[in-house]
């Protein structure tokens, strides 16, 4: 029965060698396809060249050491050509790009034979190889032959500082990181039950202040363990570069790529399940938003089209952003397109608002190409890219903006375990909601709500806003327990997903808590009315309810469009001016103080250790990555554990503000009662009846972009001409409000008094217009020349001067 | 060796002998939290050492009417497709090895019962249902009784 033990040994060590080869080789793969195409695109950028030459260096080397000789030639090949152009040999262009690119297909196909088969599969390189010899027209050596293998030097001299930096991390495979995060998972359960029975023996003092201790030190832990599982999404972005590059080759399209937030991080298996649907709404960006060349310039646009991909943190959620300067969507063309695939009749098609015709590119079987392309009409639609992001409890937005492009936004929560969930009580017994899904909580008593019976259902209008009652214990199938106080009942207003709303009626509300999640046994989950499980403090397991599923259980339209009285135009202007309506991040800061922020002015919230904040030259600063930021503070707090940090961004520079947490997310108040002076607080308003200090971004902001504070200027109407990012509106509109001016953005019927043009470009202002004074404001705190009449954007004082001379008015 | 150990029990008003290896442990239980709209042989959820299990009541599974569980109800904790599932067990008897072999099981059993009994086996004088808890818990379609 004794095995011989040391043989299963060298087999193990050797396919762990093997998996670590093809794990880290595929991750380098992806990464030089990207820096391969950005490369491209500025071959002068010798650092990048240097990176790509380095990961193909790598990869030679460590199929060399694995007796891999097909990875090693190609590998070899592909090195030796970029060595040329490094040497300034050979020149960089688009043959050797796609050469390059030809051979790291090639090592991919190896690659995944190998990890089937665990052995390299028998082919001919040569033809790939070659690639480098055609359209080359400067004398390049002859890369050698595959054959001859043993003959590739293995190192250069000048690659060893390279491969040091490789031992700062070190690779872990998925299925232990996982057993450990299920570890911990039950350790914070564990830790949850043994504090309830602690409590409720009435424990020594004592025992519960150390028992205190663990319970810290386990949450930090959870916390680590949390971030051992989040990768940054640059991994998601990287092989997009590629594949815009060939996609646009082959449609013959010009389309400049960019991605931005590359640093946000994200759990990995969050990760996995939005990889595909956003290749597929990048690929569909390229062939169906892009125009092609001749519609851009009859269309007036840049030739070179634009696609963008952000990500940004915002709370518990990660947004991701695809944007493209395409033609967007004609609702009517997709309402047309819809009846000719039968998925609805024209009489349906007629009924629908403009935002439900844009919602159909998410039905089953519907394609928007006209005509079925290589690159399209595989069979998988929005629909599958909406149920995937709706599977990990995401929503998938649109913003249309017919003619000029459209923006596809994810919104994905950042972990699937740990969610924070809204406690209530139906039918004597507990149920929990995901905060995240909860837009308001009222009591059925209060004034500003009306319940209905309609035909034998309900409704309920919320200040002038209807929405479907359901009650959880019909949806459920209970009884109401008899303890509960009928008349006390509690709405809590639910948004499923975009555009839809209803209002379920529970018996009380509990608390909010943080709560691990776990998949409920499957003809739990079956009975689609439940999410998962969760066991809280008390130790009684408690079910999530799935808000979407409950509304498909009740049978009922949730649509919030064409709802209200007749008009499914005014709906549509309700919803605008919400999405409009400015939010207000409610925190409360390191003295303990409530204030607020205009929710759009921030990047993300950052958790940082202490010791990432330093004090230099009397300002504070923080390092946050290979980055650092000032950070408004007047010295560095004492240090213990993490401190959170808001990241307030204006379009060009990023400033980092102390908090202790977050506290809520709220609608701004109409109504702001000014400071008397400009500083750090632009005024104070009333959330739920508390005061709160808003926090002045432009203000803040002044003092760290190295401008001057000056004195501030009736109501004349003052026009944001090009506000690109948002800046004009976010952080200068309210300047000019307080200031006793009006603010229009682009589009009014007025004529404007004053036109501020925020473009920082030399040329003319796109909004050129008559006899309406303009001022032109620029980023760069020094002035062109003499003759420069623009004003720095940050210059108070001169911007309201400039202002008070071309239009008067304003408080003097 | 552990091929014939059996965990001897009555369940659904019944005495079964359940091969041990499929079993993970036996413990007591309180008041379960109840799930409404599951299947009706979910009895429940209970937390044990904090992981939630989904009781089940094989009176359901084999068309009896459901019982409720009574405080301190013990039942038989097993695993399948990595979830926790429980058995109410009316009693437990017993864990014993069986040297007799399983044979096939002659007679008419309710369609319930035969359903989940594998095999019958010979114990002290008397012939017990092997049967195999998973298939309590995996029920492809449940009528509703």
């Amino acid at each position: 029965m004794v095995k011989p033990q040391f043989l299963g040994r060298t087999d193990g060590a050797m396919d762990d060698l093997l998996n670590d080869f093809l794990a880290e080789t595929a991750e380098i793969l992806a990464e030089a396809g990207g820096a391969l195409v950005a490369w491209e695109a500025d071959p002068a950028d010798r650092e990048r060249l240097d990176a790509i030459f380095r990961l193909v260096h790598t990869i030679k080397g460590s199929s060399g050491f694995l007796a891999l000789p097909r990875v090693t030639a190609l590998a070899h090949a592909a090195e030796e050509a970029l060595d040329q152009v490094r040497r300034g040999n050979r020149p960089a262009n688009a043959a050797l790009v796609t050469a390059v690119l030809g051979i790291i297909d090639r090592l991919s196909e190896i690659c995944a034979a190998l990890g089937s088969n665990g052995a390299e599969p028998v082919g001919d390189d040569s033809a790939v190889i070659g690639a480098f010899a055609i359209g080359d027209a400067a004398p390049a050596p002859e890369p050698e032959p595959a054959a001859e293998v043993a003959g590739i030097p293995m190192r250069r001299e000048d690659d060893l500082a390279a491969d040091i930096q490789n031992w700062r991390s070190i690779r872990v495979p998925l299925p232990l990181l996982d057993s450990v995060m299920t570890g911990v998972t039950d350790i914070v359960l564990a830790r949850n039950e043994f504090a309830r029975m602690l409590r409720e023996s009435g424990a020594d003092p004592s025992v519960i202040a150390s028992f205190d201790r663990l319970s810290d030190s386990i949450a930090g832990m959870r916390q680590s363990v949390s971030q051992m599982r989040m990768q940054r999404i640059d991994k998601l972005f990287a092989p997009l570069p590629r594949i815009v590059r060939d996609l646009a080759q082959e449609l013959g399209k010009k389309i400049r790529f960019t991605t931005s937030g590359g640093e946000v991080e994200l759990d990995r298996e969050m990760m996995e399940n939005i990889r595909d649907p956003l290749i597929h709404i990048v690929r569909n960006a390229i062939d169906h938003g892009i125009e092609a060349l001749d519609d851009r310039v009859a269309a007036g646009k840049d030739i070179t089209a634009t696609i963008a991909v952000s990500a940004r943190q915002s709370g518990n959620q990660i947004e991701i952003e695809i944007r493209d300067d395409g033609r967007g969507l004609a609702p009517d063309a997709l309402a047309a397109k819809a009846i000719a695939a039968r998925i609805l009749t024209a009489t349906e098609a007629r009924a629908l608002a403009p935002r439900d015709k844009l919602e159909l590119i998410f039905r089953p079987g519907f394609s928007t190409a006209s005509k079925v392309t290589s690159v399209s009409g595989r069979g998988v639609g929005m629909d599958i890219v909406k149920s995937n992001v709706e599977k990990i409890g995401g929503v998938v937005e649109l913003r249309n903006d017919e003619g000029r492009g459209l923006a596809i936004l994810l919104r994905v929560p950042m972990t699937l375990t740990i969610i924070s969930g809204l406690m209530v009580r139906a039918a004597g017994q507990y149920f929990a909601i995901p905060r995240g899904a909860v837009r308001e909580i009222l009591l059925e008593s209060s004034d500003s709500v009306r319940i209905e019976k309609l035909g034998g259902g309900e409704i309920v209008t919320v200040r002038g806003e209807q929405h479907p009652l359901l009650r959880l214990e019909q949806v459920l199938g209970r009884a109401r327990d008899h303890r509960d106080d009928a008349d006390d009942r509690a709405l809590v207003l639910i948004r499923p997903g975009q555009g839809q709303s209803y209002a379920l009626s529970v018996a009380a509300i509990h608390d909010h808590e943080e709560l691990v999640i776990k998949p409920a046994a499957p003809m739990i989950m079956a009975t689609g009315l439940y999410a998962g499980t969760t066991l809280p403090d008390n130790g009684r397991p408690v079910l999530l309810l799935d808000v979407q599923g409950i509304l498909a259980a009740a049978n009922i339209d949730a649509s919030e469009a064409g709802r209200g009285v007749d008009q499914a135009a005014e709906a549509e202007a309700e919803a605008t001016a919400a999405r409009n309506a400015a939010q207000l991040l409610l925190f409360r800061d390191i003295c303990g103080r409530t204030r607020g922020v205009r929710l759009s002015v921030i990047e993300r919230v950052e958790e940082v250790p202490a010791l990432a904040l330093f004090e230099s030259a009397g300002t504070v600063q923080a390092q946050i990555g290979d980055h650092i930021f000032p950070v408004h503070a007047a010295r560095v707090p004492e240090g213990h554990g993490a401190i959170k940090l808001l990241r307030l961004y204006d379009g060009q520079s990023i400033l980092c503000y102390p908090i202790a947490e977050v506290i809520d997310i709220v609608r701004l108040p109409d109504l702001v009662q000014p400071a008397a002076a400009p500083g750090l607080i632009a005024g104070v308003l009333l959330v739920g009846g508390e005061p709160v200090e808003l926090i002045d971004p432009y203000w803040l902001m002044e003092q760290y972009a190295a401008g001057a504070p000056a004195p501030t200027p009736r109501q004349p109407l003052c026009r944001l001409a090009d506000d690109r990012d948002g800046w004009g509106d976010n952080f200068l509109a309210p300047i000019l409000r307080g200031a006793g001016y009006r603010v229009a953005s682009e589009k009014t019927d007025e004529t404007p008094d004053v036109l501020l043009c925020l473009t920082d470009e030399n040329g003319a202002c796109a909004h050129e217009s008559g006899d309406v004074p303009m001022i032109r404001l620029r980023a760069s705190v020094a002035a062109a020349g003499p003759e420069d009449e623009t004003v720095y954007r940050y210059d108070r004082g001169a911007l309201l001067d400039a202002l008070r001379r071309q239009v008067g008015g304003g408080r003097p | 060796m552990m091929e014939k150990l059996y965990l001897v029990a009555r369940i659904a008003d019944t005495r079964v002998a359940l091969r041990s290896r499929a079993i993970n442990s036996v413990v007591t239980v309180g008041t379960p939290v109840e799930v409404p709209g599951a299947p009706p042989h979910v009895a429940g959820l209970f937390a044990l050492r904090s992981r939630v299990f989904t009781l089940i009541d094989p009176h359901v599974v084999v068309g009896l009417p459901p019982v409720l569980v009574a405080q301190g109800q013990r039942v038989i904790v097993v695993d399948v497709a990595e979830h926790g599932y429980a058995l109410l067990a009316d009693e437990i008897e017993d864990v014993c090895f069986i040297d007799a072999p399983e044979t096939r099981v002659t007679g008419q059993l309710m369609p319930g019962w035969a359903r989940v009994a594998e095999a019958m086996i010979e114990h002290q004088g008397a012939s017990l249902l092997v049967v195999d808890p998973a298939h309590f818990v995996t029920l492809p379609m449940l009528k509703v009784a």
